[in-house]
């Protein structure tokens, strides 16, 4: 079970102030809070990662908690940025993959795309939502994609480089 | 659950730390302004007729619209030291949006053909930016720390806005001397400012506030 806001808001408080004990229990109920944030927007095998880059931020920018406002929106805030953080990383991938002219993206790269897509893809042109989804979902070569979806080689590279950018900045602005 | 170690590591590293309070990177800031209005008054001076107690209508919607977006904005960017999901910080836009009605009037204006001083007084322009950017990059630098302490979500905005914060405040400082009232020259010499000053927070900011 999962402590409630005002329990989580007390213990931060009191972690600001320098109570180990109450950062220990802290740290396991926000851990359990991100595993269950994070399980709805990445694969699960990246969940752990995502979960311990989070908790390892609440730590370094603990001042910057306001204790006069609600703890999880606060940590909701730094969850979604680390979570934003891993989808650039991906488009950084994406980027390099592109212009070594490969098709076929890393593990990484498919889970990073998978971020939220769904949610997301529709926000996009037609053109890039096609593109993404065939090359970096469904794991079609760039020249197969062509051919699914008309679209010259040089304009699937375009869209897919503009859609994942797009699509970062989608979530930046929400 | 499989962060059990780095949970330890992090509770041993635990030291009290002091909230951040949004209200004291703005107070510096304001207390920077006011050095650099002291400094652009004693090596400028001042308009003639703020000294003679009457200023000019012009003047004082300037030096309003420039405080305040100067101000609003600045305030966004030290709230978005402290995150969170669902807060607004949206009076920036109206204060922007408020200030954007100079240079859309001095195009209006400059359509008519009447530019005034706008192109002559080139010096003045140039010292209006100058005196701007000075200013801005001083008020600039606690909001800069106030955001490297503080964990921002949004770099690229959290520059965007910095940067005029800093052109809104250092040109009202600069303001206090400039001699024009005319629209066109406000339009086109205040927006390269503070457009200017947006320009450069957008482009360093970011990089010095990620986290």
């Amino acid at each position: 079970m999962i402590a409630r806001e005002e329990t989580l808001r007390d213990l931060m408080t009191r972690a600001q102030g320098g109570d180990k004990q109450a950062y220990a229990v802290l740290l396991e109920q926000v851990g359990r809070w991100l595993t269950r944030f994070f399980a709805q927007k990445i694969s699960p095998d990246a969940v752990d990662d995502l979960v311990q880059d989070t908790l390892i931020s609440l730590h370094r920018k603990r001042a910057s908690y306001d204790p006069a406002r609600p703890f999880l929106p606060w940590l909701a805030a730094i969850a979604r940025y680390r979570w934003v953080d891993r989808l650039r990383q991906t488009y950084r991938h994406a980027a390099d993959e592109l212009q070594d002219q490969h098709s076929e993206g890393s593990h990484e790269d498919v889970v990073g795309a998978k971020i939220s897509i769904d949610r997301l893809l529709h926000q996009l042109p037609e053109g890039q939502a096609i593109a993404i989804r065939l090359v970096k979902i469904d794991g079609l070569s760039i020249a197969e994609a062509c051919t699914k979806c008309g679209q010259s080689e040089p304009l699937v590279k375009v869209n897919i480089h503009r859609g994942l950018k797009r699509l970062a900045a989608l979530i930046e602005s929400e | 659950m499989t962060n059990k170690f780095d949970i330890a590591a992090l509770v041993d590293d635990l030291e009290p730390v002091t909230a951040l309070n949004p209200r004291r990177p703005l107070m510096i800031a304001a207390a920077t302004l006011a050095a650099m209005i002291a400094v652009i008054v004693g090596v400028q001076g001042i308009r003639a007729d703020v000294m003679a107690g009457h200023p000019d209508e012009m003047f004082l919607i300037r030096a309003g619209i420039l405080l305040v977006l100067g101000g609003a904005t600045a305030h966004a960017v030290t709230s978005m030291a402290s995150p969170s999901v669902g807060k607004s910080n949206n009076g920036w836009q109206i204060a922007l949006a408020a200030a954007v009605v100079f240079p859309l009037s001095a195009l209006i204006v400059a359509t008519t053909g009447d530019i005034g001083p706008a192109m002559s007084a080139i010096q003045s322009g140039m010292r209006c930016m100058m005196y701007s950017a000075i200013g801005g990059l001083a008020t600039a630098v606690p909001m800069v720390l106030a955001l490297r302490r503080g964990a921002p979500t949004s770099p690229s905005r959290a520059g965007w806005l910095t940067g005029i914060a800093a052109g809104g405040l250092g040109a009202f400082a600069y303001n206090l001397h400039c001699p024009f009232n005319n629209v066109v020259y406000i339009g086109l010499w205040y927006t390269l400012a503070v457009g200017g000053c947006a320009i450069i927070g957008r482009l360093v900011v970011p990089r010095l506030i990620r986290w």
